[in-house]
């Protein structure tokens, strides 16, 4: 069969400017490039700045995951000014970076992924007129469903901190708000609206104790199979065409995964450190290889950035993030042997290369590591195990089976807040190293701040895309998606769908262009147009 | 039914973001019920790659209809006024803008990125960024002042960081259902609908404002946080207390101080160190005045107000 080259640009639906070249042979993707197409330079604009200057300016990097940047910034300023902060801070925090997760939930599920299950790619399928009635854009029945309720949760958002997205609440020593009685109870209210109209009778079927039930991949199987009302949910009904289309088949990825953890338990960390970040989180910290079934706990000494092949003039050494300088290259030549993107390859100083993601997060929470109290859930390692590996379908069902444990937490905030107790107390301001980590709807985040002199001297960033669309290292190896497009099969050169699956499964924060080229000669052939 | 296309330069899709959170009429509404075409979104819009490149270069050629071009984001210049940090659908974001600019009926600037330049245009401005029409409050932005859409109109901005969704979605809905010509606009084209009164007006802590009770620290559920902790509500031109955020408060109410962010000198003072969250002053007097109000003014009212004010303002009004 013919070498096929295709040249798309751009795929779309997945926030941002995103380039991705692959090499096809024989209809199956056999090599592949991710290049992040657009610099701002929010570190640079932060030198010099007001110590909290990232308060304001870092949600404003993505206004996708506002609050969780917020809540990194936060954190930061904490563990460098050594600040104490009281328990109903934690909580907010918490409820806030909850909410704008539960918020992405529907969004992405409908606005973002479920779009392709309506292409015309999948006619065959015996699933695809019931997939077109829910999920067409703007008309399908739980498209607009899923979309406008979207807008609910972050009501809460909006009574902690005034709007989302977009506020900076959450300040060292902790968040601006002081909730009342009637805040809290409408909060309960809206979180109650979100599980009533959509959570139970739309996406699952049944209740979320029944859901919660399910522990393994047997009993995931059971459960579908329990009632009509669970085969027909939307998440019966993805679950079922997802396998009868074979999205199960590829998207692996490296099958290595990483978190930060999240969630600071409100009595286990008010005087925070980088240190002691790790055994005060809810949802624990870790790294996870499929390749020897280990976990372990991940720290952020362990972290480093590689500028190789990145459009930055800053050497081709592994270097920590708080050793960044952070120097674009005025010239942004497209060279895939050379630099080819603006975001740099991370990497675990002595593992290499991650995935990171809500899939990511529930192979971590399905280890043994951490602290006993801690949550553990084994359901989509068990899948992960059962399934013979990862695919970007099972990628999806981490991501939302993540709902309902993110449902349970927000209910857990609004039930601890202490109404009469303090909710911030003034920090000392001072000179230090501080790092703020979380987990972002779509996977790890964290930032490193140095505060010299009462003003900002080193301010850096690795979001979860950084992790997942970096290009090659020095050693050559491929990032993540990188990665996960290899082996994926294009059965339509016109209407390449499954390159635009693998890189939505990722829900990174970036838009696509494919490129593919000669797998052979490296040699880009014939333009190819569409229809 | 009017055609829109929204595109996204230097942005955080954090306009978009807001736009999905409209309820009256919400996103999907738009589409059904007022007959709106959207031609393509970044994240809704269906075609992609040539498909989309042919859609772009309809509209550029006239064989498509573009009635509403919406733009969030910067128009990033760099580097050295190329565009080429910022490329999409194969070339630099910003050919892409001066080519519809060019043939759209209406043009919006949704944002600060948009409007002024907002985050990314920050000191440095390491990505040359401007707004479509200005750069901060001087006409100074990528199309030049004497831009016109083919209605006749500059560039209609609607600035926030972000834009509320009502803002966006209620202008987007009087062009498309022929009022496009009523939107009045004040001098830095902003829809005077919006952008008259101030986001103090309907402000919770208005009492504490009148008598001059100030919010010391954070979490408090009392006092002004216009006198010490950089409240930017008496100068900022927004409804963000008529029409509130998320239907449910907005900032001040929360707690927050008002950053300014409709203004063009949105982050103030370039957030240089000992500007965030601090009211500035001198002599123990903001530097920043309420609009209009003068110094000799300012020292009268609050000697006044200081001393008129009742025990109830100290106390926790909005108690839990």
């Amino acid at each position: 069969m013919a070498v096929q080259t295709l040249d798309i640009s751009p795929v779309g639906r997945v926030e941002g400017d995103l380039d991705v070249r692959v090499e096809i042979d024989n209809g199956v993707v056999t090599n592949a490039w991710t290049q992040a197409e657009l610099f701002r330079g929010f570190e640079i604009i932060l030198r010099d700045k007001d110590p909290q200057a990232g308060l304001v300016v870092t949600p404003r990097a993505c206004g996708i995951c506002g609050a969780s940047h917020l809540t990194c910034a936060a954190w930061a300023l904490d563990t460098a000014w050594q600040t104490t902060v009281p328990r109903n801070a934690i909580l907010a925090r918490n409820l806030g970076q909850l909410v704008e997760s539960l918020q992405s939930q529907p969004r992405y599920f409908y606005g973002l992924y479920a779009i392709d299950l309506t292409n015309k790619k999948y006619r065959g399928s015996r699933f695809y007129d019931e997939a077109c009635k829910r999920f067409a854009p703007f008309t399908g029945t739980s498209y607009e469903t899923g979309v406008t309720i979207s807008g609910k949760p972050v009501e809460i958002y909006a009574l902690l901190g005034g709007q989302w997205p977009h506020s900076s609440y959450m300040v060292p020593g902790g968040v601006m708000c002081a909730p009342t009685l009637a805040d809290i109870t409408r909060s309960v209210s809206l979180l109650e609206y979100f599980k009533k109209n959509w959570l139970e009778p739309i996406w699952l079927g049944c209740s979320l104790e029944r859901y919660e039930q399910i522990k393994t991949y047997a009993d995931f199987n059971a459960w579908l199979e329990e009632s009509p009302a669970h085969l027909n949910s939307d998440l019966g009904l993805y679950w079922r065409m997802g396998l009868d289309i074979g999205l199960d088949k590829y998207g692996a990825g490296l099958g290595k995964y990483v978190s930060w953890g999240y969630l600071p338990h409100e009595d286990k960390y008010q005087k925070p450190t980088i240190e002691s970040r790790n055994s005060a989180v809810i949802m624990k910290s870790g790294i996870y290889d499929g390749a020897t079934g280990m976990h372990k706990l991940m720290s952020q000494e362990f972290a480093r950035e590689n500028t190789s092949h990145a459009w930055y003039e800053e050497g081709s050494d592994n270097v920590h993030p708080f050793d960044r300088t952070t120097k674009p290259k005025s010239k942004n030549h497209i060279d895939f042997n050379g630099a080819y993107s603006w975001a740099t390859a991370v990497s675990h100083m002595d593992i290499g290369r991650l995935e990171a993601g809500p899939f990511a997060r529930q192979m971590v929470a399905g280890g043994t590591h951490g602290e006993a109290w801690q949550h553990a859930d084994g359901f989509i390692l068990d899948a992960y195990k059962q399934m013979g590996g990862a695919s970007l379908h099972l990628r999806q069902l981490a991501r939302m089976h993540e709902t309902v444990k993110l449902y349970r937490q927000a209910e857990r905030c609004l039930r601890e807040f202490r109404l009469n107790e303090p909710w911030y107390i003034k920090p000392q301001e001072r000179d230090g190293r501080g790092w703020g980590a979380t987990e972002a709807a779509r996977g790890a985040l964290c930032h490193w701040i140095e505060v010299k002199g009462g003003k900002i001297k080193n301010y850096q960033i690795v979001a979860p895309t950084t992790w997942n669309v970096g290009p090659r290292d020095h050693q050559g190896r491929r990032g993540p998606i990188e990665e996960a497009l290899i082996g994926a099969p294009i059965a339509d050169p016109t209407d390449p769908v499954e390159v635009g699956h693998v890189a939505r499964s990722f829900d990174s924060c970036l838009v696509c262009t494919v490129h593919a080229h000669d797998a052979k000669t490296g040699k880009e052939l014939a333009r190819f147009k569409i229809g | 039914m009017a055609n829109l296309l929204w595109l996204q330069g230097g942005a955080c899709s954090g306009n978009t973001m807001s736009f999905l959170n409209a309820e009256e009429p919400s996103a999907c509404d738009l589409v059904t019920d007022f007959g709106i075409n959207v031609l393509w979104h970044p994240s809704l819009g269906v075609e992609l790659g040539d498909n989309l490149q042919r859609l772009l270069n309809d509209c550029v050629s006239g064989n498509t209809p573009l009635d509403i071009f919406v733009f969030e984001g910067s128009v990033v210049n760099a580097p050295n006024g190329t565009g080429e940090w910022n490329r999409f659908a194969g070339k630099p974001m910003k050919q892409w803008v001066k080519a519809l600019s060019g043939v759209a009926t209406f043009v919006v600037a949704i944002g600060d990125c948009a409007t002024w330049g907002g985050i990314p245009a920050t000191a440095p401005n390491p990505s040359e960024s401007q707004g479509l029409q200005f750069l901060k409050r001087n006409h100074g932005g990528f199309l030049g002042k004497e831009f016109r859409s083919k209605a006749g109109l500059p560039v209609i901005n609607i600035p926030g960081c972000p834009a509320h969704p009502d803002w966006i979605t209620q202008i987007v809905v009087a062009v498309a259902t022929g009022r496009g010509g009523e939107i009045g606009l004040d001098e830095l084209q902003r829809p005077k609908t919006f952008f008259q009164s101030f986001t103090q007006t309907g402000c919770t802590r208005n009492m504490h404002f009148a008598y001059k009770v100030s919010a010391t620290e954070f979490g408090q559920r009392k006092g002004c946080l216009y006198y010490d902790l950089g409240c930017r509500g008496p100068m900022t031109h927004s409804p963000c207390n008529r029409i509130l955020w998320n239907r449910q408060s907005s900032k001040t109410r929360s707690g927050m101080p008002c950053l300014g962010c409709t203004e063009p000198e949105f982050p103030f003072f370039d957030l240089a160190p000992g500007t965030v969250f601090k009211t500035q002053t001198v002599m123990g007097i903001p530097k920043d005045l309420p609009t209009g109000v003068d110094k000799k003014g300012y020292i009268a009212l609050t000697g006044a107000a200081k001393n008129a004010a009742p025990a109830w303002a100290e106390q926790d009004m909005f108690i839990v």
